[in-house]
């Protein structure tokens, strides 16, 4: 009786569901439910990599990421970049690696420089100077030029790339720059030097050695991953897109995020501009047209037996599309549904079975108490911020192969995230995967219904509309679970 | 009382002068060269400024964080330009359907989504917002929003023209902005706008009074939504066309960043912020191209960081211990505790 | 007899209220110091500025004798001090176990001292796998004390244990209490005068943010005049 109490709301939704499903599937074949229902949870995987992320990261520590569409699209655009074209990232990546090392010297900075207030605005003017000097004529759009889906801009990579001197040298300013800016923010960290100098000194010096190994061995490892068969580099860029994601969710949450946990509004405010600054930035890079990824061959291959009459003959045969009830359906699309459902087993796993799961479980409700226990919560903080857009920027290279890469999927995929988790309870991770289910199911069905067109009794030809509208129509879910049930179907009462 | 009120007038005086200092100045024609020019760009300005302002009745006055005021903005342009274009309707009569749709769609969306608090608000009117720039930009409805293009060659009568008749329609917004701004500041004083405080200051407290706060909340958000119907519906006007930027994020970002500037919940603090963003928008526009967004979203972002009262905000601090009253006020928007 | 504590005139400030203005003590190590003074006096305050929540802005913290005033909570938590806040702020998702087992600084701690616990407190050795939440208030009182006894803490930091207790329960945890100092040293914030009475040792006595009197607990069960004045009721 307890469990049917605690679990009301769930079970209620989930009756109400089936009658729903029922009405929608009425009078409808088995090949076209199926297909309809295939497609929703796969579009249901999608939307729970971003909105678990969303969710977990409120859940811990009360800020509402409005970037994590857009750490979703970055890690995308960096999964497919990798994939198609690394070269940006060989070029590109010495020079972060090397400003980074420079900002890490912080608390030795701190130590021997204590600049007043005047002179540190100073110094961080000096940095951004430095900076632009590092990065002024940087080849960025001969460094993205795509052959696959830009004609005509393909430029040999020894043309795209400058002479390893000229990087060299950029890197040699890019460092110096965030020397100048760990000066600048000395101050802020100047109560808690702990680190010992010569971890520090090794941090730094290791990030400058990595930063210039990838340097010098652009060209191998360029050519090393285009000659890599194109499944293992696939899986490849889901990790270069993951941990893209985590390290810019790092920085987000260490950079921006912490100095604003007194002044939580602002925290929000400010994930709202870094959407518009990662737009203007992924405009910036890959230029405002989108692209197609390729999909690698395991999910790809072509031939007289395909589509694989079922999974099991799918496994030796790899066919672009299965057959389900009799009707092919991308097996691509298998796989995506298949990350989404580990994802959300390891996300219980890790919340459950793990030391650092019960930490957050714990934070969620009280961080200060965590942390005097002894355990750093900041760090935890940061953690859980890097998993959270972690997952975003794998969902993002998952989805690539599927809808493409394009700087319109950041708004798209934050909406439906959003839908999501006002639907599911916000904070809550089984109620971003129930929401996911219903907004992917709701968007299928629509899609469907959309495409076919409705012809209610007394119409004389059917309405029928662009996929925009099974798109915004979603919406109509979440004004029904506001106008019910505001915290949710898994919230808290308030 | 006159020495309160002086800087309000001096800034009146100067709006109106401006036209014809400049034409003085430069030497050319009310309708030509810079003073053209400069009308312009102060009438976009006008138009913020109201935008502005009306943004800020529900951050600064009631204290509601809302993502989704493009919504309004856009919806205004967009009504305007339909009734006028395709059903022949004449400006009058389609103003007025801007305020009532404005009206029908802000009581809708806030009693929806003022069922929630805090953040979840704002997540909530994004998502609304965000719908309704899916929705003009759809193939579905081209006829009538022209889609992705937008809606163009909305016709006026010559009398308002802002390209026949520049000065006029100076004046048509300058007028319209200092309406919108003493309206406001009724409002804000009317035992209403002390009830909008009261929540802003502690809902609960304003709860266990006996006022119905929604009640209050679901008014002010229709204030502000029909006051960004009313500035898109003249930003229509001006531009002759209806794009599905004034429905988009940024345009709501750009609200909040004027708010921010010129200091939340100070009235005058929006419209000022109005200002500063547009010239030093396009002043950046000029010296950098199509980058200059990115520079606007980082300027943004140290904004947020660095100066969180705004010009008039920090202006008034002096001495005031106005943080304070921030950092309450700050706390009731955050809306959640972690205490159950 | 060293101090393993000593409070030397800290100011602490809650936004911009002076909650603590010059606030010393020392704790003898191996013995209960009794916090005293009326609401708002500022002993909560104490102890969170002790621990690092509410880090003061002036003044020192020594813990053995090394400063920890400015150091992150976490960090002089780990230095061997358990903080058991008012309100019993358990872990309510959390099972007992795992509410435990968050405490633990080196991987086999509660094993270690995990009979001594439950032999303190058996009734959580019985519901261990439920979660926190479910527990009685005095039960929950418990677990917060044995969360702080997990690691190895030379100093616990208690804040009002006995609030909200049935008197049947005070005097079970009055046990607990005393059973424990002679394992560790306690600093102790009650405002149930008798039970501080029985326990402590020592007290120091807060009045507006200050310490204003401190001294042998025996002489102040005498002092009428000052229980009366700084405690209210006796």
């Amino acid at each position: 009786m307890n469990i049917v109490n605690r679990y009301r709301n769930p079970i209620f939704t989930l009756l109400l569901l089936l009658i729903v499903a029922a009405l929608m599937f009425n009078g409808m074949s088995a090949s076209t439910a199926t297909s309809i229902v295939l497609s929703g949870v796969t579009l249901a995987a999608l939307y729970f990599l971003v909105a678990s992320g969303v969710s977990l990261i409120f859940g811990l520590m009360d800020v509402l990421n409005f970037a994590h569409g857009s750490l979703f699209m970055f890690g995308a655009y960096a999964g497919w970049t990798f994939y198609t074209n690394p070269r940006l990232i060989f070029n590109s990546a010495p020079l972060l690696l090397l400003f980074a090392a420079g900002l890490l010297l912080n608390p030795l900075t701190a130590r021997f420089v204590a600049l007043p207030r005047w002179m540190r605005w100073l110094a961080g003017l000096a940095a951004l100077a430095l900076a632009l000097v590092a990065a002024r004529g940087f080849p960025i759009d001969r460094l993205v030029a795509m052959g696959m889906t830009m004609t005509g801009k393909v430029i040999p990579t020894e043309l795209a790339q400058e002479p390893i001197e000229t990087m060299l040298l950029r890197c040699g300013w890019a460092l110096l720059a965030g020397i100048v800016l760990s000066a600048a923010v000395a101050a802020r960290s100047v109560e808690h030097i702990q680190e010992s100098a010569r971890r520090t000194l090794g941090m730094v010096i290791g990030l400058t050695i990595l930063g210039l190994a990838i340097l010098l061995a652009r060209n191998v490892a360029e050519q090393f991953i285009l000659q890599t068969e194109n499944n293992w580099r696939f899986l490849m860029a889901i990790a270069v897109g993951a941990g893209t994601g985590g390290i810019l969710g790092a920085l987000m949450e260490w950079s921006l995020i912490r100095p604003l946990y007194s002044r939580p509004i602002y925290q929000i405010l400010l994930t709202l501009g870094l959407t518009f600054v990662f737009d203007q930035v992924v405009r910036f890079i890959w230029g405002p047209a989108g692209a197609f990824m390729e999909i690698p061959s395991w999910f790809s291959t072509q031939g007289k037996e395909c589509p694989s009459p079922d999974l099991f003959a799918w496994f030796s045969q790899h066919c672009d599309s299965i057959a389900f009830f009799g009707r092919p359906f991308p097996s691509y699309r298998l796989f995506i549904i298949l990350a989404g459902v580990v994802m959300l087993v390891g996300i219980g796993l890790l919340l459950q079975r793990t030391r650092l799961g019960m930490i957050i479980r714990a934070g969620v409700q009280d961080s200060e108490m965590v942390e005097a226990l002894g355990i750093n919560v900041r760090r935890i903080f940061t953690l859980v911020f890097a998993i959270g857009a972690g997952l975003a920027g794998l969902g993002g290279v998952v989805a690539a192969p599927f809808l493409g890469v394009y700087p319109g999927m950041a708004p798209e995929f934050l909406l439906q995230a959003f839908i999501v988790i006002v639907i599911g309870g916000l904070g809550s991770i089984p109620g971003a995967a129930v929401g996911a289910l219903l907004v992917g199911l709701a968007r299928a069905y629509g899609d469907h219904i959309v495409l076919a067109g409705i012809q209610l009794p007394g119409m004389s030809e059917a309405i029928s509309g662009s996929p925009a509208i099974a798109r915004a129509s979603t919406v109509l879910i979440m004004a029904i679970v506001l106008f019910i049930k505001p915290t949710g179907i898994f919230g808290k009462k308030e | 009382m006159l020495k309160r009120h002086l800087p309000y007038l001096a800034l009146l005086l100067a709006l109106i002068g401006l036209p014809y200092a400049l034409s003085l100045v430069t030497g050319e024609p009310l309708n030509k060269g810079i003073p053209l020019f400069v009308q312009g760009l102060m009438v976009q300005v006008f138009i913020l400024a109201v935008f502005a302002l009306s943004y800020d009745i529900l951050m600064g006055h009631i204290g509601i964080l809302s993502f989704g005021h493009a919504l309004f903005f856009g919806s205004g342009a967009y009504t305007l330009g339909i009734l006028v274009k395709y059903g022949q309707w004449s400006l009058p009569a389609a103003i007025a359907a801007v305020i009532v749709i404005a009206a029908l769609e802000s009581f809708v969306i806030g009693v929806l989504s003022l069922r929630v608090h805090g953040v979840y608000f704002a997540m909530v009117t994004l998502a609304f917002a965000t719908v309704a720039f899916i929705l003009v930009e759809a193939t579905d409805f081209k006829q009538w929003t022209g889609a992705e293009d937008g809606l163009h060659g909305i016709p006026l009568p010559d009398a308002i023209n802002p390209t026949i008749h520049r000065t006029e329609f100076y004046f048509l917004a300058l007028a319209f902005a200092v309406a919108v701004f003493l309206f406001v500041r009724l409002c804000v004083d009317s035992p209403s706008g002390r009830v909008w405080a009261a929540i802003r200051e502690n809902e609960a407290r304003a709860t266990s009074i006996g006022y119905n706060t929604l009640v209050f909340k679901v008014q002010a958000t229709i204030v502000s939504g029909v006051l960004a119907a009313l500035a898109g519906a003249l930003n229509a006007m001006w531009n002759l066309s209806a794009t599905p930027l004034t429905m988009d994020v940024s345009t709501t970002i750009n609200a909040l960043l004027m708010a921010i500037i010129g200091g939340s919940g100070t009235l005058i603090g929006p419209m000022l912020g109005a200002g500063v963003l547009q010239l030093l928008g396009y002043l950046l526009n000029l010296w950098l191209g199509s980058v200059w967004q990115l520079v606007f979203g980082l300027i943004y972002i140290l904004l947020v960081l660095f100066v969180p009262y705004g010009i008039v905000g920090t202006w008034r601090a002096r001495g005031v211990p106005w943080r304070a009253a921030w950092r309450e006020r700050l706390r009731q928007w955050t809306g959640r505790s972690k205490v159950s | 007899m060293s101090n393993i504590l000593e409070v030397d005139s800290i100011h602490t400030f809650i936004g911009q209220f002076h909650i603590l203005e010059g606030v010393s003590l020392s704790v003898p190590e191996g013995s209960i110091t009794a916090l005293l003074g009326r609401n708002g006096a500022g002993k909560t305050t104490t102890l969170k500025s002790i621990i690092g929540l509410r880090p003061p802005r002036e003044g020192h913290v020594r813990f053995e004798g090394a400063e920890i005033r400015g150091r992150r909570p976490y960090d002089i938590a780990a230095l061997g001090i358990g903080y058991v806040p008012e309100n019993r702020a358990i872990f309510r998702a959390l099972t007992v176990e795992e509410n435990l087992k968050i405490a633990e600084r080196k991987k086999n701690d509660l094993a270690q001292r995990g009979e001594m616990i439950f032999g303190l407190f058996p009734d959580l050795k019985r519901f261990i796998k439920l979660p926190a939440g479910q527990l009685s208030g005095g039960q929950q009182q418990m677990l917060a004390i044995a969360r702080a006894l997990v690691p190895e803490n030379r100093l616990l930091l208690i804040d009002e244990p006995s609030e909200g207790l049935a008197p049947i329960l005070i005097e079970q945890l009055m046990e607990s209490i005393r059973t424990l100092s002679a394992h560790t040293t306690i600093l102790l914030v009650e405002q149930n005068f008798r039970m501080a009475s029985q326990l402590a040792a020592y007290y120091y006595l807060l009045d507006d943010g200050k310490s204003i009197q401190h001294g042998a607990m025996k002489e102040l069960v005498n002092d009428r005049a000052t229980i009366q004045r700084y405690l209210g009721a006796a």
